[in-house]
């Protein structure tokens, strides 16, 4: 539970010839988490070379790589979801692969490659549109406009009034872009023409290589437009057929050959000689004896495995949790701070119990929780994929906290429900819906703060466990002890102050018979405990020193837990002041139809500022609850760094054997 | 008449007294909040442009760098509990 599952190195050696039954095996198992040979020039190594892929490497890659064009035309995601389909089976799949496969994957890049042909046309026709836009009003055939030997034709925009005083003849037209001109002149005059279209501050447009009035070629172009459009209807229709009739056979495919590539690059894996291969890796414990059997059985027992003694290895085991089901969730935000090494504890499940109710503590409302309840469990129903499954599953444990600390706040949306508040009061005096007395700060804060003394207590204790387990030598000693001087400073600080101030829902240590003027019996005994403890840190560490402050403020750092809670149910009482007690009540003691408008957008007020809030209430819960984790927690006993348990294999969604 | 006016405006009564006095606690919950805010935002600010920066580089580590955004918070919480030890 606090430790991850444990794992046995194993060594798997035999001859070349059973290298693929035992590729086969292992990948079917899913259980052996390959270490990759890497080739050394040390002694034990000599002789030894990364092996070769399986033959069928090269044409399977080929296969996948052609697959992988289709279905990324297709826009098919590995990960779709698949929930109505069956699995196909493997030896029915290896035929598909080999005959069918090639035909679909031809009449698919064939309508593919009409499909971009077409598309080119279509860019093409319209590129010629774009030429003939600005001719659509010239009433004369384009082509009259080309080679003339006399004569200058000249097309283009003018923004300012033209005035020519040699002969011509010219044609214009107003268009969106300003006033565009056809304009004949005689050769001879061209210079002179050229200086008053200058003036006119003209933009010569190219005239475009047509046959015809330009109006016609649109009309043509447009129409061709049109057809290929149909076109490319009908050869998307085509394929939007093949994708629903052949997805599941194209996943299927992909994941066989998927598979088959893995398999067959493994041996790059391994560690080979002329004849025989080697592969160490790891495999939980209690699956070894799984593993042993499968790979006998596969190999008519001509191969030998082998159980290392992990010291023997520089590498740690890889990690993989072992967790209730409770906690499974959890692991996700393990993984984001760190995967917990293989030798250290594994604080998941402590981590699954605490961060719900530091979420609840911080969002304890009946109504938000109730919201994030049904978003949650929406999410977990709507969204597919592992790690949102996960998201929503913590989510979910964290609004139920939500819910049961709102009834034991006595709030809904910054309601209070008909009965006082079981635990401190946070209802606050806004627009007087508090049922009066205020909230109860000083008991909220003593309450966070007791959290956070008995947390990092906590924290301190398994600080104490993993070095007792990790460390060897007189540093075991002395990383323990320093843990247990972190816990006496801060227990012995709580003592002084316990013994200087009387405070609600502390020990009052205040009565306790003096020793000398101003230390009593409980002071000294505090000093002492401080004096100890930093003895036993400064013994481990004098550097740690300078980070006593750290005590306080991880200790203060815990009335997050009541401010940021406060500031939810103040926002939500506001929110609820402005919307009912300022916009909608005063409309209702005198209803008119400028009084409903107004009772309608209170309302607005009230669902938007709430729905705010409850982002604001999850975002700010959830954050803070798992920053006190990763920082004041984490940071007392927690290293992390593990490798993940990645098994060779795959989990198959799509095929059966 | 000028010394009776002053002789008014010194005598304060009890009621002025604990009302001017809410008002300071008033004033020093706002400025405790505010300035803290304030210097909570300086310090997430150079945190959250290098943490959108390494975002961008690895998505990976999206959840990591949230977290190192939200430290600095603690220095608004502290003027938060500050403030509401004040007022209450």
């Amino acid at each position: 539970m606090f430790t991850p599952e444990g794992m046995t190195r194993v060594l798997i050696t035999a001859t070349k010839s059973q290298m693929e039954p035992v590729i086969r095996e292992l990948y079917r198992q899913h259980l052996f988490h390959i270490e990759d040979f890497v080739e050394k020039d040390s002694k034990e190594y000599e002789g030894y070379r990364i092996g070769t892929p399986l033959p069928a490497a090269n044409e399977t890659s080929r296969q996948l790589i052609r697959l992988r064009g289709i279905t990324g035309s297709f826009g098919i995601r590995e990960d779709e979801d698949v929930s109505g389909s069956r699995k196909l089976n493997s030896a029915h799949l290896k035929q598909v692969v080999e005959k069918e496969l090639p035909l679909l994957e031809q009449e698919t890049e064939e309508l593919l490659g009409k499909r971009a042909k077409i598309d080119a046309q279509i860019k093409e026709y319209e590129q010629k549109i774009d030429s003939l836009r600005p001719f659509q009003d010239v009433p004369f055939d384009l082509s009259l406009l080309r080679g003339l030997k006399m004569f200058s034709v000249l097309c283009g925009y003018i923004s300012k009034p033209l005035s020519l005083d040699v002969p011509h003849e010219i044609f214009s037209s107003d268009t969106k872009k300003g006033k565009f001109i056809t304009i004949v002149v005689p050769v001879k005059d061209r210079p002179t023409v050229d200086q008053a279209l200058l003036e006119a501050q003209f933009q010569a447009v190219a005239i475009p290589d047509e046959e015809g009035i330009a109006r016609d070629r649109i009309g043509f172009y447009e129409s061709q437009i049109l057809a290929r459009k149909g076109e490319m209807e009908e050869i998307n229709r085509k394929l939007h057929d093949i994708r629903t009739r052949h997805r599941d056979l194209f996943l299927a495919c992909h994941e066989l050959l998927t598979a088959d590539v893995e398999m067959a690059e493994a041996p790059l894996r391994f560690a080979t000689t002329g004849q025989s291969f080697v592969v160490e890796g790891w495999v939980p414990t209690q699956q070894l004896e799984r593993l042993k059997e499968g790979i006998h059985y596969a190999t008519g027992g001509k191969v030998f495995v082998y159980e290392c003694d992990p010291s023997e290895f520089p590498e740690s085991p890889p990690v993989e949790y072992r967790n209730p089901g409770f906690a499974k969730p959890t692991e996700m935000l393990m993984d984001v701070y760190s995967r917990p090494r293989y030798t250290e504890l594994d604080p998941t499940l402590i981590v699954s119990i605490i961060f719900p109710i530091f979420f609840g503590i911080i969002l304890g409302d009946v109504g938000y929780g109730a919201v994030l309840l049904a978003l949650s469990l929406g999410l977990g129903r709507v969204m597919k994929g592992e790690e949102v499954q996960k998201l929503a599953a913590i989510l979910r444990n964290a609004s139920i906290s939500s819910i049961v600390f709102g009834i034991l706040f006595s709030e809904v949306f910054g309601f209070s429900l008909p009965w006082e508040p079981v635990l401190f009061s946070r209802h606050l005096n806004i627009g007087g819906h508090a049922g009066g007395h205020g909230p109860d700060v000083t008991g909220l804060m003593i309450m966070a703060i007791w959290i956070g003394i008995l947390q990092i207590t906590l924290g301190r204790l398994l600080g104490m466990v993993n070095h007792a387990r990790q460390d060897h030598g007189s540093h075991r000693v002395k990383a323990v002890l320093a843990n247990l001087g972190w816990i006496m400073v801060l227990w012995g600080i709580l003592v002084m102050i316990w013994a200087s101030f009387s405070m609600p829902l502390m020990p009052d240590l205040t009565g306790m018979a003096a020793v000398v003027p101003g230390l009593n019996l409980a002071s000294v005994a505090g000093l002492v405990m401080i004096v100890l403890g930093v003895l036993f840190i400064v013994m481990d560490s004098p550097l740690e020193v300078v980070e006593l402050p750290t005590i306080m403020s991880h200790v203060l750092s815990y009335a997050r837990l009541v401010g940021v809670g406060l500031s939810s149910v103040a926002i939500a009482m506001v929110v609820n002041f402005i919307a009912i007690g300022l916009i909608i009540e005063p409309q209702l003691e005198s209803l008119t139809a400028l009084g409903i408008i107004l009772i309608v957008i209170g309302g607005i007020v009230l669902v938007i500022g709430h729905l705010l809030n409850t982002v604001l209430g999850m975002l700010g819960g959830a954050l803070q609850s798992l920053r006190l984790q990763y920082v004041e927690f984490f940071t007392k006993f927690y290293k992390g760094g593990g490798r993940k348990y990645n098994p060779f294999g795959m989990k198959k969604r799509f095929v059966e054997d | 008449m000028a010394e009776a006016a002053a002789v008014a405006a010194t005598e304060m009564t009890v009621e002025m007294v604990k009302a001017s006095q809410l008002g300071m606690k008033a004033l020093g919950a706002g400025i405790a909040v505010g300035l803290t805010g304030i210097g909570t935002g300086l310090a997430e600010m150079a945190i959250g442009s290098a943490a959108v920066g390494a975002t961008a580089e690895n998505k990976d580590i999206f959840g990591l760098v949230l977290l190192l955004t939200v430290i600095p918070e603690t220095i608004v919480i502290f003027g938060l509990v500050v403030g509401l030890l004040l007022l209450f």
